[in-house]
């Protein structure tokens, strides 16, 4: 069973000629990452070359995402575009029927992600993010020899291995804290879902994938404060979920009315607290760490309870 | 952001959605100029952006100028729930029939957009919601959909607007509609919508905006130049200004621990885990929010401590990286580049992991300073910079709140 995207899957970046583009492409083909072609329409017909761990790949420019997928079979897109221009990025991506977007950028407008990911879920496209690091799949080694796993947008590679865990995460760095507390204990996927008010995949679809994943035996969610995502994932979870679900939530300090740095992460009219979806979680029967490092004793404590 | 009813209300007039007199006033020779203009029985309403303002004395009626001036004394110096009043709204005493509610809101959920309407305005929204959940009527507005006519007034039917008032209340909804589109608004409240006039003459009877709140998308700033005159550069925060003009997150909180680190989450986290260790007597909390953001250079680094320490509060600085594109080891360097050059003398407990940890480490060690501390674990560099803030406080002599 294939975890949000397959291995080696073809995958183009928008806004690969751009500095942070240019950059994490680089990050992303050295995780293995097949990336076949990037998106600019000055620069179409050129190519960009990248270091390799050693060795030079050049990867194809192409002047729009429709001539891209018609001439490498992407079927996934990395959006690095700047906030200004990720709308009509994302809706090319769209319009042209990529299966999958995600979407690094911070800083996107809410109407306009609000926009094309309604566009996107009329179509039966499945976007992650905006602002967020991406998603990361590892693959057994033993049974796909040669495989790396696919990693699309910021995670850095090389934190952990494949495992029985799933991650969801609105946060960054928490993922990366959190893969590395595990790192011995390995993954099957990490998606970073998003720190804006309006993201595509939600924390409740990303439990849902890895409800139906056969390797995926516990889960890691790492909420923060602002809206209800926790909450409408605990609430599906008690209802749905045969694996276990250990969670963490950021933001248990944080004032009233106060964005703490995330668009979302937002306490109004005393709405989407801490403790709120502490307590909701925990009567749907989803333990919650006080610390990441805590977080990350449960989740062993639960996996040896499951004899994993 | 969030808007003051002074600044909300222009926006609602931009679209023609009809408002009382008003004037805007910071002291009490403005509020007397502003009756001579507006007139009496006037409303001398407080500035903040908070609600039940009411409840607290920040909206007082006057049918005198004197009462007038004497209410602007009152409340422009108060503080209403830990805002700051920033000025007062001078209007026009408006004789109200009935009040109702309307907004429109983003909905996270949903993930798209909330109309929502009750015949029982005037009190806080939560508060209807609880009171006449019957009462409230919400319609969805998708983000590929417009909001049109037709819907409008079937809305403003069923939520139960007197037959006469129909119409217009559902010229006003599509008004809110578009000012919310082209304001890349996140809420547009009116309440109370009040539908004013003599109860003996129906051509005096029209619906009015008598409060209105405003919130905008921050992300869309960049469409949006004439916010710059919304910017609150009365009560903002110094240095909450002084790291927006670098870039950086900060938000000011009333504790003693500093605490820096990369990605919104973790700073968060750091806060919690500052809290949790600095619970007992004295308490210890943390003093500010900083997020130095992904792959940070050592120049953002060193100025992230400067406004931090610049805080006379604080006691001791937290600095939580994990290195994923940031380098520990360009913060470390940040770090010995503020010190060298600011003479930093607050002692600071710093945890690294991730990337070039080690070297980070190593460079901080190199160092010597007895002011720099490590620790391993997030948890245990948020006790030991509890620990040595309480240490400072104790020392001092000081008293370690704030008023």
């Amino acid at each position: 069973m294939t975890l949000f995207i397959e291995n080696g899957a073809p995958v183009i970046v928008q806004g690969m000629t751009g500095h942070e583009g240019m950059r994490h492409t680089a990050r992303m083909l050295a995780a293995g990452t097949n990336i076949v072609g990037g998106t600019n329409p000055r620069k179409a017909g050129t190519a960009v070359s990248f270091d390799v761990s050693g060795s030079s790949v050049d990867v194809p420019v192409f002047g729009t995402v429709a001539e891209a997928m018609e001439k490498t079979g992407a079927t996934a897109s990395v959006v690095f575009v700047p906030p200004r221009f990720a709308k009509s990025a994302v809706m090319e991506s769209v319009d042209a029927g990529m299966p999958l977007i995600v979407v690094i950028t911070e800083g996107i407008p809410i109407a306009d992600s609000a926009f094309f990911v309604a566009s996107a879920l009329s179509k039966r496209i499945q976007i992650v993010g905006p602002n967020c690091p991406g998603l990361a799949t590892f693959v057994d080694t033993e049974k796909n020899p040669g495989s790396t796993g696919v990693n699309l947008g910021i995670i850095p590679d090389g934190i952990t291995q494949r495992g029985p865990l799933g991650l969801v995460s609105k946060s960054g760095t928490l993922t990366y804290q959190l893969m590395s507390e595990l790192g011995d204990i390995g993954f099957t996927a990490a998606l970073g879902a998003g720190g804006d008010p309006v993201v595509g995949t939600t924390l409740l679809d990303a439990l849902k994938a890895f409800q139906a994943d056969d390797d995926t035996k516990a889960c890691v969610l790492i909420g923060e404060i602002g809206g209800s995502a926790e909450q409408e994932a605990a609430r599906w979870a008690r209802d749905n979920m045969t694996k276990p679900v250990v969670a963490y939530i950021a933001g248990f300090t944080a004032p009233e009315g106060k964005q703490m740095g995330h668009a979302g992460a937002i306490v109004s009219g005393g709405k989407g607290t801490a403790q709120e979806k502490k307590k909701i979680l925990e009567e749907c029967g989803i333990r919650v760490g006080s610390t990441p490092g805590q977080t990350a004793q449960i989740v062993r404590q639960i996996l040896e309870e499951l004899g994993e | 952001m969030d808007l003051y009813e002074y600044q909300a209300r222009t926006l609602l007039e931009k679209e023609n959605i009809s408002v009382p007199a008003a004037r805007y006033a910071r002291s009490s020779h403005e509020v007397a100029q502003a009756v001579d203009e507006i007139g009496l029985p006037c409303v001398i309403k407080g500035q903040v952006k908070t609600g039940h303002r009411g409840q607290a004395g920040g909206v007082l009626l006057a049918k005198t100028k004197d009462e007038a001036i004497l209410a602007s004394e009152k409340i422009l110096p108060m503080t209403i729930h830990g805002h700051k009043v920033n000025g007062v709204l001078v209007t026009e005493a408006k004789n109200i029939l009935h009040e109702y509610y309307v907004s429109i809101s983003l909905d996270r959920t949903s993930r798209d957009y909330d109309v929502l309407a009750t015949v029982h305005g005037g009190t806080e929204v939560e508060e209807i919601a609880h009171n006449h959940p019957e009462d409230v009527r919400r319609l969805h507005i998708g983000p590929l959909e417009d909001f049109n006519l037709e819907a409008a007034t079937k809305m403003a039917a069923e939520i139960g607007f007197y037959h006469a008032d129909v119409d217009q209340a559902a010229e006003i909804l599509l008004k809110m509609w578009k000012v919310f589109k082209e304001t890349d608004a996140t809420l547009v409240e009116i309440n109370p919508l009040a539908k004013i006039g003599n109860p003996t003459d129906e051509s005096s009877k029209a619906l009015c905006a008598l409060d209105a709140k405003i919130s905008l998308d921050n992300n869309a700033a960049f469409r949006h130049p004439e916010w710059s005159e919304f910017t609150d550069s009365q009560n903002a925060d110094p240095l909450e200004v002084r790291a927006q003009q670098h870039g950086l997150h900060y938000v000011r909180l009333d504790g003693q621990v500093g605490v820096i680190g990369n990605g919104a989450g973790l700073v968060m986290s750091s806060l919690d885990a500052v809290a949790g260790a600095g619970e007992g007597n004295p308490a210890m909390k943390p003093a500010n929010f900083l997020d130095i953001g992904g792959g940070a250079s050592a120049a953002v680094m060193a100025e992230s401590l400067d406004i931090v320490a610049s805080d006379p509060h604080v006691a001791s600085i937290l600095i939580n990286v994990y290195g994923g594109l940031t380098s520990c080891k360009t913060v470390a360097e940040g770090i010995l580049s503020a010190i060298e050059s600011n003479g930093l003398s607050k002692p600071l407990v710093v945890r690294f992991d991730g990337n070039e940890a080690a070297e980070g480490l190593r460079l901080l060690a190199d160092a010597k300073n007895p002011h720099i501390h490590v620790n391993d674990t997030m948890e245990e560099a948020a006790a030991n910079a509890v620990a040595i803030a309480r240490e400072v406080s104790t020392t001092s002599g000081s008293t370690t709140g704030r008023h």
